[in-house]
């Protein structure tokens, strides 16, 4: 089967299922894994050539995460000095306290634009705030302009990273997604073929559809510049042919100074996608008489971002720019892939901020999605310490169901509570110890070993076997050779 | 049209009340600021002719074309690229110096310049190619630097046709990328790094030249630094 959605996947939080089941079914995909694993080894061989090479690797990261994190402690002063001087360049800040409120925004400023399409860089805030669906249900057609993006909006799918989205499909399902909906049937599956079908299908969007929308990588207070990187020239066209732009940013983005971008710049494309620098930069303030659109308007975004910002372990998730250097280095990632994750934002960064982002009783089974063994931390550019926010997490997974009336049906609470009363005593735990030798035998096969168990133990089975008991404990042994030795 | 007042008074309260370790004053915010470690490399260690070298180096892996010509040659050398691209009909910045469009040296049969003094998006659209002065050059990433001025032009003529040809002078170039944003005292309204021509790996991460942008990007690099 190389349809590439033959599973429809859920990237919202509040209906997706929990990480643990997603997973499964993601781990009995061999064709998805090997298409995650193929782009995640491309990545890290380019990005470990060229941080390498980099002698003051170690020295940009220090300051990246001082850098992000100052901005974080100041991010009042900073965002309003962002909003001072992008309207004094000529360009609208509106600001939308959560997903609903930035959707109405958007909406409200196309309706002003008469717009019945937009051109769309690629953002993960708008899929954040499932800004698509909602403007397609307003009567406006939306294009994406990312190869990827188009790949994943042609063929009715869900983005899986948050730099290559469409990561998980290869060149055959592409080809079968564009041969469908562009109605090419001699397309072939040369990569380079398919581009210049994608480059061919959106030609003409560029060049008719007036009003585009974008997301940003970084905000500039001391100069009201935005900056979006990327490779393709697709961010370039929705930034200068349109008569109106909206950057929807997260408030988190913004950087103290123009010079700041010298730290952040070196670091995000070499983590990303292991390039000296991206093919295309652009900075703009405002409205320039003569290029580029127009009307200009930047929607900062809060949704959840300033609750976390009130936390003192979690606030570092803010400092994130998006580069996915985490998810790709993770060995857990690499093996579910980014769908797994239930939300927009997947991998180790996504398994700390979603569950912040949405209410925890959505995501509660993402703080368990690691090994917390450190990769995630060692490679991040701005020096989240994600492990440490992964065990705040699971903490305060763990504290609210300890305050929840079912737990007394919780087969997991209930049996917690006997082990709390069985390792009280010594006599308690030598019963026990007696009684799992005699009720495990009927598990344990002829190799030694327990494959499956029934119930709670099936937690344990469903993933790895256990090892059956042995015949005697250690006290045991421990006694009769102190007897033998008399 | 405006957002509602609320919005925005909400989250700003929301975010006070959360960073109440946040400087009080602008000259404590300041001293925080100057404060932060920046250790990294600032300037780089090369000689200039080797910074200039590894400029053209990075430029090539990006399979730019990259010439080299003294000042006095700039004319002669522009008109040959053009002969030898094939194209005809290219546009220059409304800034464009009167020495760029002479190719009396290699009178090219059909060649039509226009300038861009607000051209329509069609008419871009049609030119063959694009010839732009440069800001300034990145040599440890290969990048060429636009701030948009009227010899760089607006930021669609380097965008819409398909070559590009970029003249860079060997004094622009600098090693690292705090090099160039030291010369920024005045940060540009509008700017443009280029690294390469327009690319993609979103397939099988196989790279693929050329997804929007101009797909051939040739670089003249005046040597203005000869008699140093």
């Amino acid at each position: 089967m190389t349809h590439a959605n033959s599973e429809r996947v859920c990237l919202d939080p509040r209906f997706a299922p929990p990480f643990p089941q997603v997973a499964e079914q993601m781990l009995r995909n061999p064709q998805l894994r090997k298409n995650v694993g193929h782009a995640i080894d491309v990545i890290q061989t380019k990005r470990g050539k060229l941080v390498v090479e980099k002698t003051d690797w170690q020295e940009l990261r220090s300051a990246a995460s001082a850098i992000r994190a100052h901005a974080l402690d100041n991010l009042g002063v900073y965002l309003e000095e962002f909003e001072a001087r992008c309207t004094a360049a000529g360009g609208h800040v509106h600001w939308a306290a959560d997903a609903a409120d930035a959707r109405q925004i958007i909406l409200g400023l196309l309706r002003e634009e008469n717009a019945t399409e937009v051109i769309k860089i690629k953002t993960m805030t708008s899929a954040e705030i499932q800004l698509n669906p909602f403007l397609q249900a307003a009567g406006v057609n939306v294009y994406e302009t990312d190869l990827a993006e188009i790949i994943l909006q042609l063929g009715e799918g869900e983005p899986s990273h948050i730099v290559v989205p469409a990561l998980h499909i290869n060149r055959s399902q592409v080809r079968e997604i564009f041969a469908r909906t562009m109605g090419l049937n001699n397309l072939s599956d040369d990569p380079k073929e398919l581009t210049n079908a994608a480059r061919t299908y959106l030609r003409q969007k560029f060049l008719t559809v007036p009003t585009a929308i974008s997301g940003a990588n970084f905000l500039v207070a001391e100069t009201g510049t935005v900056a979006i990187v990327e490779s393709e020239g697709n961010g370039r066209m929705c930034l200068t042919l349109p008569r109106a732009m909206i950057s929807l940013v997260g408030i988190e983005k913004v950087l103290p100074r123009f010079q700041d971008l010298e730290v952040m710049l070196q670091l995000l494309a070499r983590s990303a996608t292991g390039e000296r620098m991206n093919p295309y930069t652009s900075l703009w303030s405002g409205v320039t008489p003569g290029d580029g659109p127009q009307r200009f308007h930047v929607v900062l975004l809060d949704n959840g971002r300033s609750s976390i910002l009130a936390k003192n372990k979690e606030r570092q998730t803010l400092k994130c720019i998006r580069c996915a250097a985490c998810m790709n280095t993770c060995p857990v990632y690499r093996q579910t892939g980014g769908h797994a994750y239930g939300s927009v934002y997947p991998g180790p960064i996504g398994a700390i901020l979603t569950p912040q982002l949405m209410q925890m009783k959505h995501a509660q089974s993402l703080p368990y999605a690691s090994s917390l063994c450190g990769a995630c931390y060692e490679v991040c550019p701005v020096k989240i310490n994600i492990p440490e926010v992964l065990l705040e997490l699971r903490s305060q997974v763990v504290n609210q169901e300890r305050k929840q009336a079912g737990r007394f049906f919780d087969l997991m609470y209930l049996g917690l509570r006997i082990a709390n009363l069985i390792f009280a005593t010594a006599w308690g735990f030598h019963a026990a110890q007696r009684m799992g030798r005699i009720g495990l035998r009927f598990f344990t096969r002829k190799d030694g070993w327990i494959h499956s168990l029934p119930s709670l133990g099936a937690k344990w089975t469903q993933t790895r076997d256990l090892r059956g008991l042995p015949k005697q404990t250690f006290h045991q042994w421990w006694a009769e050779r102190a007897k033998e030795g008399k | 049209m405006n957002q509602p007042v609320p919005s925005r008074k909400l989250i700003l309260d929301r975010i006070r009340a959360a960073t109440s370790s946040a400087a009080q004053s602008a000259s404590q915010l300041a001293e925080a600021y100057a404060a932060l470690p920046r250790a990294y490399i600032r300037h780089g260690s090369l000689s200039a002719q080797a910074c200039i070298e590894l400029m053209i180096q990075r430029l090539r892996e990006y399979d730019a074309e990259v010439v080299e010509c003294a000042p006095e040659e700039l004319a002669d050398t522009l008109a040959a690229q053009l002969a030898a691209s094939g194209r005809h009909r290219f546009v220059a910045p409304s800034g464009a110096p009167p020495e760029w469009l002479v190719t009396s040296a290699h009178p090219i049969k059909g060649l039509e310049w226009t300038i861009d003094r607000g051209l329509a998006i069609d008419e871009i659209e049609k030119a063959e190619g694009i010839v732009t002065a440069a800001t300034c050059g990145i040599a440890d990433s290969g990048t060429i630097v636009l701030h948009h001025s009227s010899r760089e032009g607006r930021r669609v003529l380097t965008l819409l046709p398909d070559y590009y040809l970029c003249i860079l002078r060997a004094s622009q170039i600098v090693e690292t990328l705090p090099e160039y944003f030291s010369r920024c005292q005045q940060p540009p309204a509008l700017a443009t790094y280029i690294s390469g021509p327009s690319a993609t790996a979103d397939i099988e991460m196989t790279r693929i030249k050329g997804v929007h942008g101009p797909r051939i990007l040739v670089v003249i690099l005046v040597r203005d630094d000869a008699n140093k």
